[in-house]
């Protein structure tokens, strides 16, 4: 891999975009062209060396490249757009619309990310070692088009609204999440090992939330199936139990939604709607 | 020299989104002395037009506001919104949509940002229907055929005084002669003034209103819901409600910012808009935000054919983009990422919250408005305006899309000039 | 005085004047097309090209309350496609619901000048004309909805014809309108209370009065008002799976009521009401019939409402039709239904190849043109956005011209549609002289625009020119460079001016808007208004004086004077 490092010279004090941080657009140019690249700065077209120092070397196609970008890069939107493989590495926090229709290859961001991670995400990886903001693996305002394919990993928290009108794929958060993970979502697996700011699977029609942590209440449009020992993320077999609803049946959803037993005893009601083997019959235990 | 009186009638009201036009405004010389048909708010409005007017421009040197000519305040606002990497231009609601449409050109050529202010109010309305559609009218349809009218969130007797007398429960419709052939329901956080005259009250435990809705829509559904209450409402009370929304022959839900401005958000809205739509294939039902400015409708419709989008517009690349929660003022505030902003009728300093107002007194601020205000306080450039519907004239939409064209009654006090009139001498001179 | 221009050595299409092909030179003075010119004038040499009068759209869905909607409806249909501002040129964003800017751009690049708005809420039309008068360069007009008006309703239930044309006038002052339009007669007041009319004899809830009497009695007004343009008619039973015979029978309820040659109806977008079959398992193309009761009937002029497969927005007056197409896609849908006037409705949509319902559709449309003999008879639309976005145009052109560009549509869409079509057995092809007139002449023709559609002297100097050389380029076979010419225009003039060039926009304007002064006796007006007054208060929630359009709104209105019979 041959690695071009791109150090912060400022922070913008306006919106800066900078889509030609990827290595798609990077391998196979000169290190001179990718100083003279545009970058917005607000209604200013600027060149890539105005706001960063660009160091190293290019390579000639996108999978040999990796892209490290160091300083403060956190007011730099669109890292990572539409690359297709190669490697981004983030020392520090990322912008906004981080890995925007990404098909391919790994960012790696070791601070903060914002809002908009991963949106209509189509494959590759994208690890946020801290926060990530609103929006994660979601579509464009206006369109069912969301996260489809690939894996976002959110170590610390992220903010509302985790997967929305999402496809397909697999977006982890360690830490906990806001509201509405899932909202609209039609299939893929969203996993929140630590707490849910609430109404988990708001409207979807199919795929998977999985909060393991407090939840403090399942929207009545979920109905109590049934309890389960573990869920499968992944390779990994993440023990519960899990209360195992579907929903949202408002939209005629077979989504499924799984909340953990031990942090949610608040929920202990449900198991009055667990059957009794044999008799095929619900009743109250 | 007793002037002599002059009544106008069907004038349009300038105040909120009921846009009544049946007002008769006597005027003696440029005060106004009398108000019939509207309500109090507008009396106020019309009868106390004069107070606390900024009588000059005022540009900000050594830190104090001081008056100045109009050229210089001109030549001030233009150098500073030029200069400018990110401007923002916010406001637009409490104006005509000829100033609007200037608004849009005057952002396009200084590269900014263009919100209004449903960011404050119903853009989580906008964010819903992008996803969900919406299923409405105009008001006259609720006039005349609504036999079940639902305010959700809202409270008209106080914020839209004219809105039962003139549209629903209380007005004379074709099929629906009186309050008696109309049913009211409310549902609201606390016993508001309009709950106590509704026939069916729901309390909905404070920012619950996504689960009280959720649960609404299993009802009508015609499934059960598990739980044996949700948002503090009983289940039984749930499906009584929802037995009230089938069985009616025509329903209509307004509601106001108890749903926009709670958690949930856009995705109250989603949810209520999901619901009227679910209705639908048992009955008659549509729905309707009650929009608070005059004319914040009117931005809404100019934006959206201007550029294709309704608020939060972003133009800084020379053409519209836009994302609520990036392009939008308080958040594009909160963070600190416009470097100047020109705020023109409105009064967000009043509203914002303190961080972004503190960058908005921080940043060079030009403020176009006919009253003293909070905004006004903080800016660097102001011109005073005139008052549309009462010095200018000009088009508003009204909160169901109704257009209207508000008259000039009086000749503008202190001769100042209309919003249309700054925006476009703004416009001229950057242009150069 | 205004610039004088030679548009020289052009190969000239001008149905309306007889000229078909032939080389020659179109001199321009002030404006307007004149026999000749000094010899000081610029010169647009246009050897080798195609020399048209400016296009005519009779059809298309640019501007007013639901068009906005489904603008704000659907930020994710602007968000790739959008135009960077220019020193000329405002910015804006595409693609099925272009911002106003936008679609004038769009328009005049493609060599269209004149394009009419077909469906206003009269209530509504002050948002018309706002959107309008932000819609540069092209010339336009707009069609209030009167086919669910309340009073419209009352005054022909209780046959009061000479009454009802008086108020038809009036809306059409209140509203600076050009034709009355006609939605899915008495549906939509249906629809009010949620309900569906299927059929002509259907009564009305409440208002005691069928769609065949709202046809028939609208018919009878638009003629005593010897209004320019015939009733503008979308069917009963849009969408609906056997609606051809509602078409024809639509068709047929106002024969008797024809004098001469003369149209007394429009059918719009008739693709969408072409629809043969008992159920969507077995659609299939009414277009035999249709074309056939057309050939046979000169009463009637229809435009195509073809489609073109990928993504767009349906918006049309027709609530309930819209609610329908809402429950079978699962789209997103709006809902705007308008006081005592009428609704509207709209619903994304994307056409599939691969979708036999689609793929059906896209044959019913161009059946249509090709079984309808007569070309005056037939406008080219693709009733933008529902069945297409305008800007598929000159595909569709080439749809029309080449039988080849058809196979190759044919060989992809889904088989079952493809057998059970009549296209693939429909040789013809359309010359370039009857493109001039599907979409120039003819809907000038139809909407009775004098100045418009036509190179004669007098005419407007609205001209398209193309790059493209008849006598060279066979269009059948290489229909793709017939597409390509058609895109952008080598040359666009509006009013004697070059405003586009090889698709480039080089001079804005502001067109004019078209409205027509319909005008009865004093005596009957008189009595209408007062009825009207007394009446107004109860059936609208706006005040009558603020319902009313003065001519000085519009920026830049252009009035035709009509004198009626009554």
């Amino acid at each position: 891999m041959k690695e071009l490092v791109l150090k912060a010279r400022r922070v913008p004090n306006v919106p800066a975009e900078a889509l030609v941080v990827s290595p798609n657009f990077i391998a196979g140019k000169s290190v001179e062209e990718i100083c003279a690249a545009e970058v917005w700065e607000g209604n200013r077209r600027i060149a890539l060396r105005e706001v960063f120092d660009v160091e190293g070397e290019t390579a000639k196609v996108a999978e040999e490249q990796a892209v490290k970008v160091i300083g403060e890069a956190g007011k730099v939107r669109k890292l990572g757009y539409q690359m297709s493989s190669g490697l981004i590495t983030v020392d520090g926090n990322a912008g906004m619309y981080l890995g925007e229709e990404m098909k391919g290859g790994t960012i790696t961001v070791n601070g903060n990310a914002g809002s908009w991670v991963g949106t209509k995400m189509g494959g590759g990886t994208i690890e946020v070692k801290g926060n990530a903001g609103d929006f994660v693996g979601s579509s464009y305002r206006g369109s069912r088009l969301g996260m489809k394919n690939g894996l976002i990993v959110i170590h610390g928290n992220a903010g509302n609204e985790v997967g929305c009108w999402m496809r397909g794929g697999t977006i982890r958060v360690k830490g906990n999440s806001g509201q509405f993970p899932g909202m609209h979502m039609s299939d893929g697996t969203i996993f929140v090992e630590g707490d849910c700011g609430g109404r988990a699977g708001a409207q979807m029609t199919g795929g998977r939330v999985i909060v393991v942590g407090r939840l403090l209440t399942v929207l009545s449009s979920f109905s109590f199936e049934e309890l389960r020992g573990s869920v499968k993320v992944g390779e990994d077999k993440v023990g519960g139990p899990f209360y195992l609803f579907t929903g949202d049946v408002c939209e005629n959803g077979v989504g499924r939604l799984f909340v953990g037993v031990n942090r949610n005893p608040h929920l202990e009601w449900y198991k009055r709607f667990i059957e009794t083997p044999g008799d095929g019959l619900c009743r109250l235990v | 020299m007793r002037c002599l009186a002059e009544t106008f009638s069907n004038v349009v009201c300038t105040v909120c989104g009921c846009c009544c036009d049946n007002i008769e405004v006597t005027v003696e010389g440029r005060k106004v002395v009398k108000v019939k048909n509207g309500c109090a708010i507008s009396m106020s409005k019309f009868m106390n037009y004069g107070e606390e007017r900024i009588p000059t421009p005022l540009i900000r040197r050594k830190g104090e506001l001081a008056e100045a000519s109009y050229e210089e305040a001109l030549r001030e606002a233009a150098s500073i919104l030029k200069k400018a990497k990110y401007p923002l231009l916010y406001g637009w609601s409490l104006t005509s949509c000829e100033a609007i449409e200037v608004g849009v050109e005057l952002t396009e050529a200084v590269g900014g940002v263009m919100d209004n202010t449903t960011t404050t109010c119903h853009g989580p309305t906008v964010l819903g229907e992008h996803d969900i559609g919406v299923s409405t009218c105009t008001l006259g349809e609720v006039r005349h055929r609504a036999d079940l009218v639902v305010y959700w969130g809202c409270n008209p007797l106080h914020a839209h005084p004219n809105h039962m007398k003139r549209y629903t429960v209380l007005s004379k419709g074709r099929f629906r002669a009186s309050r008696k052939d109309r049913k009211l329901v409310v549902v609201d956080v606390r016993r508001t003034d309009t709950a106590k005259v509704a026939d069916f009250f729901l309390q909905v435990s404070t920012n619950e209103d996504y689960e009280l809705l959720s649960a609404l829509r299993v009802a009508v559904r015609g499934d059960e819901i598990e739980q044996d209450s949700v948002a503090g409402v009983p289940a039984e009370k749930i499906e009584e409600l929802a037995e009230i929304m089938i069985n009616c022959e025509f329903g209509i839900l307004f509601f106001g910012l108890g749903l926009t401005m709670t958690p949930g958000k856009s995705r109250n809205i989603d949810l209520a808009l999901s619901l009227v739509r679910d209705l639908n294939s048992k009955t008659k039902f549509l729905i309707m935000p009650m929009r608070g400015h005059f004319n914040v409708t009117g931005v809404n419709h100019v934006s959206a054919w201007e550029t294709g989008y309704p608020y939060a517009v972003d133009l800084s690349r020379g053409y519209p983009r836009y994302n609520p929660g990036d392009t939008t003022a308080i958040d594009i505030l909160l963070r600190g990422e416009c470097d100047a902003a020109l705020v023109a009728a409105s009064d967000p300093v009043a509203s914002f919250p303190a961080k972004a107002c503190r960058h908005l007194a921080e940043i060079p601020l030009i403020t176009i408005d006919p009253h003293y205000s909070a905004t006004t306080l903080v800016s660097d450039v102001v011109f005073p305006s005139a008052l549309t519907g009462i010095e200018t004239c000009g088009t508003v939409y009204r909160m169901d899309g109704v257009v209207l064209e508000s008259k000039k009654i009086v000749e503008p006090l202190g001769g100042v000039r209309s919003d249309v009139e700054i925006l476009k001498d703004m416009l001229k001179l950057i242009r150069g | 005085m205004r610039e004088e221009l030679i548009v020289r050595n052009g190969f000239v299409f001008d149905p309306l004047n007889g000229i078909d092909g032939e080389k020659m030179d179109v001199f321009i003075k002030d404006g307007k097309i004149v026999d000749k010119v000094g010899s000081k004038a610029s010169v647009v040499e246009s050897s080798g090209m195609i020399v048209m009068p400016g296009g005519v759209d009779i059809h298309s869905h640019i501007a007013g309350s639901k068009v906005n909607s489904g603008r704000v409806l659907r930020p994710e249909d602007h968000e790739k496609d959008y135009e960077v501002k220019t020193q000329i040129t405002r910015s804006g964003v595409g693609h099925s619901i272009p911002s106003t800017y936008t679609a004038g751009y769009r328009y005049a690049r493609m060599g269209y000048t004149t394009v009419f708005e077909p469906a206003v809420p009269p209530l509504k039309a002050r948002h018309t004309h706002e959107e309008l008068d932000a819609t540069p360069i092209v010339d336009k007009a707009c069609f209030p909805l009167l086919g669910n008006n309340w009073l419209v309703m009352e005054y022909l239930r209780d046959g009061k014809i000479e009454e009802c044309a008086a108020y038809v006038a009036w809306v059409m002052n209140a509203t600076k309108g050009y034709a009355v339009k006609i939605v899915d007669p008495g549906g939509v007041e249906a629809w009010g209370w949620g309900q569906h009319l299927r059929r002509l004899d259907d009564r009305v809830p409440h208002f005691e009065i069928t769609p065949r009497e709202i046809v028939r009695g609208l018919c009878k007004v638009n003629r005593l008002l010897r209004m320019p343009h015939t009733i503008h008619v979308h069917t009963n039973n849009l969408g609906f799976p056997g609606n051809y015979e509602t078409t024809i029978e639509t068709m047929d309820c106002v024969r008797d009521l024809a004098s001469g040659d003369r149209p007394t109806i429009h059918i719009t977008h008739v693709q969408f009401t072409g629809f043969a079959g008992t159920s969507w398992l077995n659609l299939g193309s009414g277009a035999p019939e249709i074309s056939n009761y057309v050939n046979k009937h000169s009463h009637v002029t229809i435009d195509l409402g073809q489609i073109a497969f990928g993504d767009t927005t349906t918006m049309t007056a027709d609530g309930p039709f819209q609610y329908l197409l809402h429950k079978l896609s699962g789209n997103k849908w709006i809902n705007a239904d308008v006081e005592a006037e009428t609704g509207a409705g709209v619903v994304p949509f994307h056409y599939k190849k691969s979708n036999y319902v689609n793929a059906v559709q896209w044959g019913i449309g161009l059946e249509l043109a090709l079984l309808t003999k007569n070309p005056w008879q037939v406008c080219l639309t693709t009733d933008h956005p529902n069945g297409a976005p305008f800007t598929e145009y000159p595909r569709v052109i080439s749809w029309l011209m080449s039988s080849k560009a058809r196979a190759r549509v044919l060989a992809k869409i889904n088989k079952n549609a493809r057998r059970r079509l009549h296209l693939p057995g429909i040789d013809r092809e359309y010359t370039f002289n009857e493109i001039a007139v599907v979409t120039r002449a003819g809907t000038a023709k139809a909407l009775n625009l004098k100045e418009k559609g036509h190179l004669g002297v007098g005419a407007d100097a609205d001209i398209a020119v193309f790059n493209l050389n008849p006598k060279e380029v066979d269009p059948s076979k290489n229909y793709r460079a017939v597409r390509k010419a058609l895109k952008k225009s080598a040359y666009t003039i509006k009013d004697g001016r070059i405003i586009s060039r090889n698709g480039e926009i080089v001079e804005s304007s502001m067109g004019k808007t078209y409205w027509v002064n319909a005008k009865t006796s004093e005596d009957l007006m008189e009595s209408v208004t007062s009825q009207l007054r007394e009446k107004f208060e109860d059936y609208y929630t706006v005040q009558m004086e603020n319902y009313i359009i003065g001519e000085s709104f519009l920026k830049a209105p252009s009035r035709i004077e009509v004198s009626s019979e009554v």
